[in-house]
């Protein structure tokens, strides 16, 4: 397991109570209650299923194990511009991968991680819906489509704050 | 009972239970249908489907293991068609799999793949793939190691720990291909694990392994295996050895017999190494000059001889005593007594039983006639309601927790009463947390909430209690001043969970009561158990199955100690000193002057060493104690040890009280010897020589009767253990009915009569073991303890034990994984005394009272209350029996461990 060690303070222990609460603290609800963890602190640290573990009277192992199962769940936080490379039928026949290797050659980090400095993080995702625009990128909100390795740096380049 | 049914398989006509596991009866029919996902002792899993068979009217390949068996089922179990499916199975699984065998573990994929003719990789289908899939490693618990490439996720770990254990720790981690076991958030060492190997001993490909002796083991070099008795708590769990070079290398729990059923924890499993550590004590020393120097047995024998007989002879046979072992075996202790007794000439023998539960035992033979528990362990799985007080059963009992935990999960009630917290909390309805020595306050209260709410069993009143109706009034007159609110007062429990607490015991169809060490080590331990006993009785929760009283005991054979005759007050089977028909019964069995057995009670452990410290104890025989770090007021129990003329001390170790002998003898550890020990639920259980003993070390009885003879004494000619079990059967009225072949295969409860009695497993069914068959009530009211937190010592520090350690810790202080869990005094305060007193978690700190200090580190904790210390008392180098004093319990001459006034300060 990788994962940042955190402290959570009262405010978020309670938040994960309020949540656990309103699923009635029931250990089938695990996945609902992670799901709405992950939506108020954008990712699940071990302190965060530590808590959820206790609420919902779960083996915290149980509760790590959901965590490591679901793709869709983040032990990381996510960066400051999260980026999603799509990895779509479509989108993979026109050289998504080599899209992909080149963020992570640019950004010295896998899937699943986030830069050292929190900007960027990277993920991999099944289809947006725009496979006329393939290979396509979604940088935080933003689309890019038709995207080759080489727009890569410019891309990057955007989020020069 | 179920109905009987008939089934078919593979042509054979066989009865089974209807509704039994079809996989589980082809086996014990003799049909070995293969399968490593399932085990007997875990839900059927259903993920390896090796277990394929075909069902007359069912379509297709089923696992056996999910299936019931029913009227006329027919099966087929082996053809063709499923030895092919079987083989490609472990193909596959082969494919995964790291096939490496080094030879340490039991590996049933491996014996498969022979089976199937797949070791050779030239005879699979499938390419191996397992070296491109990077499996992880976790080698991060001190006791085991898990490699995901020898993992076939058959679930039996995880089951194990969750439906065995009660533990819940471990669980899966990712998906597909690369899914592994994980503990807690997938670092062993750092998840809830306490490393009681259940996984180890479930685990069907050697995935989870132990890490003691991983190097040396080698199982084809094993040279036997031995069935015993661990030799920790008072469970009493069944281990067996495997012996490798003339070393223990391995204990792995018995499965199919009581009380463990394969179980067992940290200690049983991995607290066997102190048996081979060089420390072991291998010669005879004798004190000479202030210094200790190896001596001949010859010498050493015909000194403590001369000695004991000149003290005798100089200053009467009263200034003699003799301290037993709750950790030797019945045979050991019955000669011991024997010796006292006969050589001696009086009853000054006692053990550290007096310690313990000796107010309990007291006050239940006054109530209900035994002083052992009425169940069986394994009823704490099956009793509606379990009331806990003053007992961190997790960790003094592990093993009777694991019932308890099966209990819960089946919807079984809890409550835990004790001012710590202790893990049991967290299994617990409800947590009622007196004030330290407010019990029999809290305990009245809800006597009366009981009467108040009509939850009494009038019947049982009437028909079981001496008195009747009558004596319950008198009890009910007693309790009517403890309201609700008064009791919150004297106790800080809010009175509305103790009245829930008293409505969930009383309204429950049947209840279980485990009382421990928190209620009995008090000054008013004795009223305590008699408050206590009085809630059940009005209840009327005893004298059916699943109901009564138990007292799980803290070592080994503390119950067969006492049972055997080590104490001051009782003969063998507890019949009092003063009884002359019993002692003209005894002189006849043991061949000796009836005139010669004293009629006078003797001398009680705390006793005896007072009577040292006023001289008039002259010569002690200590057997296996350490009462420089289990008595209390440890500066007075020096000084006691100091005024002694001679004192001989027969250990394993050099201990912290050898220093003051003047005689040390090598004796012999629980897996050198062949006996029996009695655990907590009056099973009487085989204990078998597995090593030799090192050096010139003996066993223990063997050097009683060898001191015995040269005082001019004989004990009796045994050739070996069991003839003096059969004659201490015969002296013990409760154990007439068990003999040493009896017990080969597995124990027996007293009591039990004759020999073709089954033994007991529920005490009280139709009647109490008092002299007329009924209960005693016996109203107590609540006194204030005499010790009160002041302004210079404003603190009560209670004591109490931990898993990882054991006792004064001379054994499991030897072990390396032991210590790798534990092995650091503490003291807890409550977050708020700390912060008052601007102490910080770690701090050095010096604990300190009128009677003594110590020096230790600070742990800041919700666990205790404010105002209220705990500390383990296993640590020497923090010896909390420092703080502590002998004042005594007037009943039983218990002392009060729990209840110290001390200071603390940072160092």
């Amino acid at each position: 397991m990788s994962s940042i060690k955190i402290e959570l303070r009262q405010q978020d222990i309670d938040k994960i109570k309020e949540i656990a609460a309103s699923f009635g603290n029931r250990e089938h609800e695990l996945i609902n209650v992670l799901h709405k963890c992950q939506e108020h602190f954008g990712y699940l640290p071990a302190e965060v299923q530590e808590v959820v573990a206790e609420e919902l009277k779960a083996p915290v192992a149980k509760v790590y194990g959901v965590v490591s199962f679901y793709s869709f769940f983040t032990m990381t936080p996510k960066g400051k511009h999260p980026i999603s490379i799509c990895l779509g039928t479509a989108c993979y026949v026109r050289g998504a991968e080599k899209v992909l290797d080149e963020f992570k050659k640019e950004l010295s980090i896998e899937v699943g991680q986030t830069t050292g400095n929190g900007k960027f993080s990277l993920s991999s995702l099944r289809c947006v819906g725009a496979c006329g625009l393939a290979p396509v990128v979604l940088v935080g909100e933003k689309t890019y489509g038709r995207v080759a390795p080489d727009d890569v740096k410019n891309i990057l380049k955007e989020y020069n704050d | 009972m179920s109905e009987k049914i008939s089934i078919s398989i593979d042509g054979k006509e066989i009865a089974a239970e209807a509704g039994a596991n079809l996989l589980q009866v082809a086996r014990d029919n003799g049909i070995d249908i293969p399968g490593l996902c399932y085990h007997r002792r875990i839900t059927p899993t259903g993920a390896c489907r090796l277990c394929v068979v075909k069902v007359e009217g069912q379509r297709g390949l089923l696992m056996s293991c999910t299936l019931q068996v029913a009227e006329g089922m027919v099966v087929t179990a082996f053809d063709r068609e499923l030895q092919e499916s079987r083989r490609h199975t472990v193909d596959y699984l082969l494919a995964e799999h790291n096939d490496h065998d080094d030879g340490t573990y039991h590996d049933e994929l491996r014996i498969l793949a022979s089976e199937y003719d797949l070791l050779d990789p030239a005879q699979r289908k499938v390419p191996n793939i397992f070296r491109s899939i990077g499996y992880r490693v976790d080698d991060t618990s001190p006791v085991l190691t898990y490699d995901a490439s020898k993992c076939i996720k058959c679930f039996r770990c995880i089951k194990g720990c969750d439906e065995i254990q009660g533990k819940n720790v471990l669980s899966f981690s990712e998906r597909g291909i690369v899914s592994h076991i994980i503990a807690g958030f997938d670092i062993w060492s750092e998840s809830e694990c306490d490393g009681c190997g259940e996984c180890i001993q479930l685990c069907p490909t050697g995935a989870i392994v132990e890490k003691p002796h991983r190097e040396t083991i080698k199982l084809d070099q094993i040279e036997k295996r031995v069935k015993t008795t661990c030799p920790y708590c008072g469970v009493g769990c069944q281990i067996e050895l495997l012996v490798q070079d003339g070393m223990i290398v391995r204990a792995n729990g018995v499965e199919g017999v009581s009380p463990n059923d394969g179980r067992l924890c940290v200690k049983g499993r991995f607290g066997s190494d102190y048996v081979a550590n060089r420390d072991r004590l291998k010669s005879p020393l004798i004190k000479r000059n202030g210094k200790f120097e190896e001596a001949s047995w010859e010498e050493a024998l015909a000194l403590i001889a001369s000695k004991f007989s000149d003290i005798k002879e100089n200053h009467g046979r009263n200034a003699l005593a003799g301290y037993a072992s709750a950790k030797c075996t019945n045979e050991d202790n019955y000669i011991f007594q024997k010796f006292i007794r006969i050589a001696f000439g009086n009853n000054n023998i006692d053990y550290c039983t007096r310690l313990c539960h000796a107010s309990t035992v007291v006050a239940m033979l006054r109530s209900i006639g035994d002083g052992a528990g009425s169940n069986s362990i394994e009823d704490f799985a099956l009793t509606d309601c379990l009331f806990v007080t003053g007992n961190n059963i997790i960790e003094t009992h592990p093993v009777t927790a694991t019932y308890v935990k099966q209990g819960r999960a089946k919807g079984m009630k809890i409550i835990v009463c004790d001012p710590k917290w202790t893990p049991l909390v967290k299994y617990a309805d409800i947590w009622l947390q007196p004030k330290l020595g407010t019990d029999v306050a809290l305990l009245n209260g809800m006597i009366r909430q009981i009467i108040k709410d009509g939850n009494t069993d009038t019947n049982f009143i009437s028909e079981r209690i001496k008195g009747g109706m009558e004596a319950f009034e008198e009890l009910k007159e007693l309790v009517e001043k403890y309201t609700p609110q008064i009791v919150e007062h004297i106790t800080t429990v809010p009175s509305d969970i103790m009245i829930r607490a008293s409505r969930m015991y009383a309204e429950a169809s049947t209840a279980m009561i485990a009382t421990g060490m928190g209620l009995s080590q008090q000054v008013t331990g004795t009223h305590n158990v008699f408050s206590l006993i009085n809630m059940m009785l009005v209840a009327g929760q005893i004298g059916r199955e699943h109901c009564g009283i138990n007292p799980p005991r803290g070592q080994n054979n503390v119950q067969g100690a006492t049972d055997v005759g080590c104490s001051p007050v009782n003969y063998p089977g507890y019949i009092p000193v003063g009884d002359s028909d019993n002692r003209r019964r005894m002189a006849a069995l043991w061949n000796v002057p009836y005139e010669e057995l004293d009629a006078e009670p003797g001398l009680s452990t705390v006793e005896i060493m007072h009577a040292a410290h006023r001289g008039e104890v002259k010569g002690l025989y200590i057997m296996g104690e350490n009462p420089m770090v289990t008595d209390p007021d440890t500066n007075h129990t020096r000084e006691a040890l100091e005024k002694l003329d001679f004192l001989v001390v027969q250990d394993i170790f050099e201990t912290e009280t050898t220093p003051y002998a003047d005689v040390i003898l090598p004796a012999s550890s629980y897996a050198e010897k062949d006996g029996t020990f009695v655990n907590s639920d009056r099973r009487v259980l085989r204990v078998r020589k597995a090593v030799e003993m090192p050096g010139e070390a003996r066993e223990d009885w063997r050097i009683i009767a060898e001191i015995a003879a040269r005082m001019g004494y004989s004990l009796g000619s045994y050739s070996d253990a069991g003839e003096i079990f059969d004659e201490l059967a015969q002296a013990v009225p409760m154990m007439r009915g068990i003999s040493w072949k009896r017990i080969d295969h597995q124990g027996i409860q007293w009591p039990c009569h004759d020999p073709g009695h089954p033994g007991t497993s529920t005490l009280f069914l139709g009647k109490f073991n008092t002299p007329d068959g009924k209960a005693v009530l016996n109203p107590v009211d609540y006194t204030e303890q005499t010790e009160k937190p002041t302004a210079e010592y404003p603190f009560m520090l209670n004591s109490g034990r931990i898993l990882y350690q054991y006792h004064s810790s001379t054994m499991s202080r030897r072990n390396k994984a032991l210590n790798d869990f534990a092995n650091e005094a503490y003291v807890l305060m409550n977050l708020v005394d700390a912060d008052r007193l601007g102490l910080r978690d770690g701090d050095r700190v010096r604990l300190s009272n009128s009677r003594g200090e110590l020096e230790t580190i600070l742990r800041e904790s919700t666990e205790v209350a404010v105002g209220e210390l705990f500390m383990p008392w296993h640590f020497s180098e923090a010896m909390v029996n420092n703080l502590t004093r002998a004042e005594l319990d007037p009943y039983s001459r218990i002392a009060p461990f729990k209840l110290s006034a001390c200071m603390v300060e940072k160092v």
